[in-house]
C-alpha cells in the first residue's frame, strides 16, 4: 500500500544508469535496502497492533473472566487457549516488534544512508532473510489456531527460521559497517545509530544461533524423539528436585542465554537512536560521544554474560548467584554512563520539544523508571522477596517493551519526512505521546506495586529488604486492593491501546495528505542521509561517492553559516577547531 | 590475498580508534579523509565476501558450542547417560576430510602460480574427498543402527546423529561452494577465481577443524 509512495527522485543529479525493473522485481524480488527496511517496518506494525489486541483480551480475562468477547468464544477458555494467547502475544512483540523494527527496519533502510553506501552488502540475502521473517510470523501466528501438540512444533520451527533470518540479517549488518563506508567515515565519525546497529548485529550473532541450537534440539525432541529435553513421560516417574536441577534446566540455561541478551538486542538500537535524537534536538554535540560508545560496546558484552540472572531460584552452584548478581548489576554502569551522556546533551541546551524529541525524552524517563526497579532484580536477595509475575511483567513491560517502542515512534517521526517525502502531523503527534505516556506509567507502575504485594501477604520466614521496606504498607494491602489495582492497570490498558488510534490515524493521513517537505534536511541534521532528496533516490547518492570530512555531531561550529555542519562539508582552511561537548574534567586538561 | 586484508582491516580499525576521533581530513580533493594513511581499497566488494565468512564462522562457532555445552552438562548431570561406542568408520572418515583439506591446499597453491589446470585437478580431488567423507558418514549411522543405536536409543546415541547430522549438513554446504568455484566462469562474475577459492578454503578447513573438535567431544566424552 504505501510502498507504492515511495518514489524515487534521482535528485536531478546523475544517478547510476539502471534498466526499469520488471513487476516481481519492483514487488516480492526488489532487493532495496530501502524498500526492505519499509517492509519490515509494516510488519511490525502489523504485529504490534496484533499484540496490543492480545494484550487487551489477557487484561480483560485477568479482571473479569467471565466476560464472553463476541466471535472469540469459539477459541475456548481453557489454560491452554490462555498460555497459547501469552505466548503468541510475547512471539510477536519481541521477535517482530523489538527486534525488527529498530534494526531490520530502521537499520535496513539509513545504515547504508549513513555510512555513505548505495546498498548492503549482501542484497540476495537481505531479500532471503526478509520474507524468511514474514513465512516464520505466519508460522508463529498459525501455531495458535492448531491443536496444541502441533502448534508448539509449528512455533518452534518458526521460530528457528527467524533465527536464521536474524543471523543472516545480522551478518550484512556486520559486513556492511565494515567494508561499504564511504571515504572518510572513519569509525569515529560514524553516528551513534551506526555505531548501536553494528554492536547489535555482533550481539545477534552470537545469541540468535544459541536459540537456533536450542530450537534444534526441541524440534529433534518432538519429531525425531531424541533424548535432549527428557520426554514428560520420564520426567513425571522422577522426583521432583531431580526434574528441576537437571533435565529442565538445560532448556533454562540455553534458552535465557539468548532472552536476556535479546533484551540488550533490542534496546541497543533504542540507545543510538535516542542519543542520535537528543543531540540533534538540542543542537548540542554528544556530550562525552567516545564514552556513549564504550558504554554501548559494555551493554553489549555484560548482557551476553548475564543469564544466569533468571535462574536463581533453579538450582544454579551457591557461587552463581552471586557472580551473576555482580555481572547483572555491572550493566549500571554502561547504563549511568549513556544517561549521563544524554542529560550531558540536554545540559544548557535549546531543546527543540517537537514529538521526535518528545519521545525521545519520554524513552529516557522510562528507561530510569524501569532501571530503578531492575536493581531489585538484579540482586539476588531482593529478587527472592520481590520477584512475582506482576513485579517482573511491570518492569520488563517498562524498561523494554514500552521504552524501545518510545524510541521506534521517535525514530518514526524522525526519520518519516526521508522515508516519504512527508511529515506526520506535530499537534495529533504530541497529543498522542502525551496519552501514551499518561497511559503506560498508569499500566505497569501499579503492576510493580502488585509485585511486592503480593510478597508483603503471606507470612515470611524471616526478615528480608522488601520486608523491612513494606511493613507498613503490608497493614494495608488487602484482596480489594489487589483487585482496585488490577482494574486500574485494566482501565489504563483499555485507553491507551485506544489512544494508539491517534498515531495510526495520524500515520496513515500523513502517507497521502501530510505536509510535504520539499528540503532534504528539514530537521537540520548532519548525517549523510540528510544530504539526499526525500525519500531516498535508488543507489542512495546519485553519481558522486559521497565523501565524509566530520564527525557525525557537529552543532555550534563556528565558521558555518548554520548551527550544525553536515558530515558531508568539507572545512574551510580557516575554520577554527570542532566544539565539542564533553566532561568538564576532560574540558580543563585540554584548556 | 583476503587473510592480508582482513589483518590490514583491524589495522585500520585500530588506527581509527587510536587516532582519528574528531580529527578532520583535509578539504576537497580525492584524498580519503585520513591524511594518506588509511589504505582502504577503491573496490570493497571482494573484500566483503572474506569478512562475511569469518563471521559467519564465528556464528557457526557459537551455534556448535551451544550444542557441545549441552553435551557436557547432560554428560555430567543426567543419570540416565549410556556411554557410547563409535563406529570404527569415523576414524577413515576423519582422515579423508583431512586429505580433503590438504588438496584443497595444494589446489590454492596452484593457483597462486596461475596454474589453473592443476587448479582444477586438486580442487577436483579435495571435492570428491570431501563427497566420500558424507558417504562415509551414512556408513557411520548404519553402522550405528545395525549396533542398535538409534537416534531416541539414549542421551548420547541423540548427540552422535545431531552433530554428524549438522556437520554433514554445514559440509554439504560448503561442498555447494567448492562445486561453484568448479564449474563458475570467473570471467563473467564480479569475484574473482582466487576470491572465491580462499573464501570456499576458510570454510572448508573451517569444516575440518569443527569435525576434530566434535570428534573429540564425542571421543574423550564418552
Amino acid at each position: 500500500m504505501a510502498l507504492c509512495m515511495v518514489t524515487y527522485d534521482s535528485g536531478g543529479s546523475a544517478a547510476p544508469d539502471i534498466p526499469a525493473p520488471g513487476f516481481l522485481a519492483r514487488t516480492i524480488f526488489n532487493t532495496s535496502h530501502k524498500v526492505i527496511g519499509l517492509r519490515y517496518l509494516w510488519l511490525a506494525l502489523g504485529s504490534v497492533l496484533i499484540g496490543m489486541f492480545l494484550s487487551l483480551l489477557m487484561r480483560v480475562h485477568l479482571v473479569w473472566p467471565g466476560v464472553q468477547i463476541p466471535s472469540l468464544s469459539g477459541f475456548g477458555g481453557t489454560p491452554e487457549r490462555y498460555a497459547a494467547l501469552t505466548m503468541l502475544h510475547g512471539s510477536l512483540m519481541v521477535f517482530l516488534v523489538l527486534t525488527t523494527a529498530p534494526q531490520a527496519g530502521f537499520g535496513n533502510y539509513f545504515l547504508p544512508l549513513q555510512i555513505g553506501a548505495r546498498e548492503m552488502a549482501f542484497r540476495v540475502m537481505n531479500l532471503f532473510s526478509f520474507w524468511a521473517t514474514v513465512v516464520s510470523l505466519a508460522g508463529m501466528t498459525a501455531a495458535f489456531f492448531v491443536r496444541p501438540d502441533a502448534g508448539i512444533t509449528l512455533w518452534t520451527a518458526s521460530v528457528a527460521l527467524f533465527c536464521l533470518a536474524a543471523l543472516l540479517t545480522a551478518l550484512n549488518f556486520t559486513v556492511t559497517t565494515l567494508d561499504l563506508r564511504a571515504k572518510g567515515m572513519t569509525l569515529p565519525r560514524m553516528p551513534l545509530t551506526v555505531w548501536a546497529w553494528f554492536i547489535n548485529a555482533i550481539l545477534s550473532l552470537l545469541i540468535f544461533s544459541i536459540l537456533l541450537a536450542a530450537c534444534v534440539f526441541l524440534l529433534s525432541d518432538r519429531l525425531l524423539a531424541s533424548q535432549f529435553f527428557s520426554p514428560l513421560t520420564f520426567l513425571s516417574q522422577q522426583p521432583a528436585s531431580l526434574a528441576q536441577s537437571t533435565l529442565l534446566s538445560l532448556w533454562q540455561r540455553l534458552f535465557w542465554f539468548f532472552a536476556q541478551a535479546e533484551v540488550y538486542v533490542a534496546m541497543l538500537p533504542c540507545f543510538g537512536i535516542v542519543s542520535h535524537l537528543l543531540s540533534t534536538f538540542s543542537r548540542e554535540p554528544v556530550w562525552a560521544e567516545r564514552a556513549a560508545v564504550l558504554a554501548l560496546c559494555g551493554v553489549g558484552l555484560f548482557g551476553f554474560f548475564v543469564w544466569g540472572q533468571h535462574m536463581f531460584s533453579s538450582g544454579l552452584n551457591p557461587w552463581s548467584p552471586l557472580v551473576f548478581s555482580l555481572l547483572a548489576s555491572s550493566l549500571g554502569l554502561p547504563a549511568c554512563v549513556l544517561l549521563l551522556s544524554w542529560f550531558g546533551t540536554l545540559w544548557d541546551a535549546k531543546i527543540q520539544l517537537n514529538t521526535s524529541m518528545l519521545f525521545a525524552l519520554g524513552f529516557v524517563s522510562l528507561f530510569l523508571a524501569g532501571g530503578v526497579s531492575g536493581i531489585f532484580l538484579a540482586r539476588n536477595d531482593l529478587a527472592a522477596a520481590s520477584v512475582s509475575d506482576d513485579f517482573v511483567t511491570g518492569h520488563f513491560h517498562l524498561v523494554m517493551g514500552v521504552a524501545a517502542t518510545f524510541a521506534i515512534l521517535a525514530a518514526l517521526f524522525f526519520w518519516f519526512p526521508k522515508m516519504f517525502g512527508r511529515r506526520l502531523n506535530e499537534p495529533l503527534g504530541k497529543l498522542h505521546f502525551w496519552l501514551t505516556f499518561a497511559g503506560v506509567y498508569c499500566v505497569f507502575m501499579p503492576m510493580h506495586w502488585l509485585g511486592l504485594a503480593a510478597h508483603l501477604r503471606p507470612a515470611s520466614s524471616g526478615p528480608t529488604a522488601i520486608d523491612t521496606l513494606g511493613t507498613s504498607l503490608a497493614s494495608t494491602v488487602g484482596q480489594s486492593f489487589d483487585g482496585s489495582l488490577r482494574t486500574l492497570v485494566t482501565v489504563a490498558t483499555i485507553l491507551t491501546v485506544a489512544a494508539q488510534g491517534l498515531f495510526l490515524s495520524n500515520f496513515v493521513w500523513s502517507l497521502w495528505r501530510g505536509e510535504k517537505t520539499e528540503e532534504r534536511n528539514p530537521w537540520r541534521a548532519t548525517t549523510l542521509e540528510w544530504t539526499v532528496p526525500s525519500p531516498a533516490p535508488i543507489g542512495n547518492f546519485g553519481a558522486s561517492e559521497p565523501m565524509v570530512y566530520r564527525g557525525a555531531y557537529e552543532f555550534g561550529a563556528q565558521g558555518v553559516p548554520e548551527d550544525f555542519a553536515a558530515q558531508n562539508v568539507a572545512p574551510a582552511p580557516s575554520e577554527p577547531p570542532l566544539r565539542t561537548k564533553q566532561p568538564a574534567s576532560a574540558g580543563a586538561k585540554e584548556n | 590475498m583476503p587473510g592480508a586484508t582482513i589483518v590490514e582491516d583491524i589495522e585500520l580499525i585500530i588506527e581509527d580508534i587510536g587516532g582519528g576521533w574528531g580529527k578532520l581530513p583535509p578539504a576537497g580533493g580525492d584524498d580519503d579523509g585520513d591524511s594518506g594513511k588509511r589504505r582502504r581499497p577503491q573496490l570493497p566488494s571482494s573484500r566483503r565476501y572474506a569478512t562475511a565468512i569469518v563471521i559467519a564462522i564465528v556464528s557457526i562457532v557459537m551455534f556448535f558450542m551451544a550444542m557441545a555445552s549441552a553435551y557436557l552438562y547432560l554428560r555430567a548431570n543426567s543419570n540416565r547417560w549410556v556411554p557410547l561406542h563409535l563406529p570404527w568408520i569415523i576414524w577413515v572418515n576423519t582422515a579423508i576430510l583431512l586429505l580433503s583439506s590438504g588438496a584443497m591446499e595444494l589446489a590454492r597453491r596452484r593457483l597462486a602460480q596461475a596454474d589453473v589446470r592443476q587448479f582444477r585437478k586438486f580442487w577436483f580431488v579435495a571435492t570428491s574427498l570431501g563427497v566420500l567423507f558424507l558417504a562415509g558418514q551414512l556408513v557411520a549411522w548404519r553402522q550405528f543402527v545395525l549396533a542398535g543405536f538409534y537416534v531416541a536409543t539414549n542421551q548420547a546415541s541423540s548427540f552422535f546423529y545431531i552433530f554428524t547430522g549438522l556437520h554433514g549438513l554445514h559440509l554439504l554446504g560448503g561442498i555447494c561452494a567448492l562445486l561453484y568455484v568448479s564449474f563458475r566462469k570467473f570471467e563473467k562474475a564480479k569475484v574473482s577465481r582466487s576470491i572465491a577459492a580462499e573464501v570456499a578454503s576458510y570454510y572448508w578447513h573451517f569444516m575440518d577443524g569443527l569435525w576434530i573438535f566434535l570428534l573429540a567431544l564425542l571421543y574423550l566424552g564418552k
